[in-house]
């Protein structure tokens, strides 16, 4: 993005000729791949003539100025549908853009589309990729590949060069898993960092809003646009972000490895992660760490499930679910009027001993490494379950219970290929940290120059 | 912070939840959905005795600060 900010500022680029390019492929290409819910083409063209005004008189706003983005359909854009990836929804409009929204245009970039997402950013428990009225969001990779989700559109937009960058939302994944299955860079900024509102919540003390682009360097230029407190978002920290690039040759990094993290992974993702610790021994050290045993798994689960059946009450208790697409989304739903209020508070009992816990031993090391996610895309068809993929996820549990940041970065194929990640996740504001460690590794790596294969 | 002994989830409790949640809204599901919340049920009761396992202190707070509100704070 840096390339496209200095010839926009230099004015080589003009904001609406990139905005139509841009409006053009989402056109053309977005339906491929499932990734468009509306192409705000009107809005987009307005701001990028303001842009290019704005550069012409000499007020450059920064490295995001005239820069087309895409926002996952959970972030009100006012006057454009924000349908949540939810049938029952696909009218819906709110009047306000989310603060998100409202940050990236005071930033000067353009508002090309809202990109495809899970119904209900997966909340209500889907199996299977088909669970979005837009259809299954596809993997530019394959033909036959999960774009991953809930942030489907964002990922699969980001890798098939539709836009930039994408804003998406990550509960449990839904950052890091689109950013593996479609090979981009995603952040999943410490919770609290980014303001949630104006984005649809899911599940209030894990929902994180954050950018996924092609470099860990554009990530951190979307995260400084977009972070800082709001007084609409009482959850939004007083903690401003600066984005420093920096020299990736000069820093070395302590790297953590929890005992055990591959196991059961593909066999692809286990070779990619082997390979990727001897290269990050190039970077600093690695290091093999361990936790206390405890239901990591359940802990979140209780917490994400108890929230999101408050959050959908209505939905689910007028049995609107059952015009959602997956279904499985029909009738799960209701089997979490069995979490007793003492079970979830005792999960968040729980939740501050792995909060502690976890601190204490990323006070010792910059980042835990680990695999992006355990499998390359599944396919189109078929639910996830009857893959083999571990049933259990200790990094993502811990990870967005704790409300730590993290970035995922390509970093291999598959035999057939599809994209394999690596993810970095720090200690809870250390997201400077985890961006520079990426950064380190997209200096001495080139997967994330590799792109499919697209017209 | 330790493990308590290790109770298998009670089946009764996952039944008689099941019970419940089929008195409030069975009239909407058909009985392939029913199976499918049934199965849900039996999943959460397993995940409530996860967690019942873990023995903490009254200290053990829970992570959900309650701040008094007021306007103009």
């Amino acid at each position: 993005m840096r390339e496209l900010a200095e010839a926009i500022r230099a004015r080589r680029l003009s904001p609406i000729a990139l905005t139509e390019t841009f409006l053009e492929r989402l056109e053309r290409l977005g339906p491929r791949y499932n990734a468009v819910v509306t192409v705000t083409r009107e809005r987009a063209l307005r701001e990028a003539r303001r842009a290019e005004a704005e550069i012409a008189a000499g007020r450059w706003r920064g490295p995001l100025h005239g820069i087309p983005y895409g926002a996952k359909d959970l972030l009100a854009a006012a006057g454009t549908p924000t349908t949540w990836g939810a049938a029952p929804l696909r009218a819906q409009t709110f009047d306000t853009d989310a603060t998100v929204i409202h940050r990236l245009e005071a930033a000067g970039a353009v508002l090309v589309a809202k990109l495809a997402m899970v119904e209900l950013a997966g909340g209500m428990g889907y199996r299977q990729p088909n669970a979005s009225f837009t259809g299954p969001g596809k993997s530019p990779w394959g033909p036959d590949a999960w774009s991953g989700g809930s942030s489907s559109g964002s990922g699969s937009a980001v890798a098939a060069g539709l836009v930039p960058f994408a804003i998406g939302s990550e509960t449990w994944g839904s950052i890091l898993s689109p950013a593996a299955y479609c090979g981009v860079t995603g952040l999943r900024p410490t919770y609290g960092r980014v303001s949630r509102h104006g984005a649809m919540a899911l599940c209030w003390t894990l929902d994180k809003l954050g950018p996924l682009a092609l470099t860990a360097d554009d990530c951190g230029l979307v995260l400084e646009a977009i972070a800082g407190p709001d007084a609409h978002d009482p959850s939004a920290a007083d903690r401003t972000f600066t984005h420093a690039a920096g020299d990736p040759a000069g820093r070395r990094f302590r790297f953590g490895v929890l005992r055990g993290v591959d196991e059961g992974a593909e066999p692809a993702v286990r070779a990619a992660f082997t390979r990727s610790l001897d290269t990050l021994t190039k970077l600093g050290t690695v290091e093999e760490v361990t936790l206390p045993e405890l239901p990591y798994d359940a802990i979140a689960r209780t917490i994400l499930f108890a929230e999101a059946a408050s959050a959908f009450e209505d939905m689910i208790e007028s049995g609107t679910i059952a015009e959602l697409t997956a279904p499985e989304d029909h009738y799960a739903p209701y089997a979490r009027d069995a979490i007793l209020a003492k079970d979830y508070i005792k999960a968040l009992r729980l939740r501050g001993v792995v909060m502690r816990e976890a601190d204490r031993l990323l006070a010792r090391v910059d980042a835990l490494v680990a695999p992006g996610r355990p499998a390359t895309a599944p396919p189109l068809e078929g639910e996830f379950r009857s893959l083999h993929r571990p049933a259990l996820d200790p990094m993502g549990a811990i990870g967005n219970m704790a409300g730590l940041p993290a970035v995922a970065v390509p970093n291999g194929f598959s035999e057939s290929g599809l994209p394999t990640s690596l993810q970095f996740m720090g200690r809870a504001w250390a997201d400077d940290t985890v961006l520079a460690a990426a950064h380190a590794w997209q200096s001495i790596t080139d997967w994330h120059q590799r792109h499919p294969a697209i017209d | 912070m330790r493990r308590m002994s290790e109770p298998a989830p009670d089946p009764r409790e996952a039944a008689f939840l099941f019970d419940l949640i089929r008195t409030r809204y069975g009239n909407r599901l058909t009985p392939e959905q029913l199976e499918g919340v049934r199965r849900g049920v039996a999943a959460v009761v397993a995940q409530s005795a996860l967690l019942r396992a873990v023995r903490l202190s009254n200290a053990d707070e829970p992570v959900q600060r309650f701040v008094p509100f007021r306007a103009d704070a």
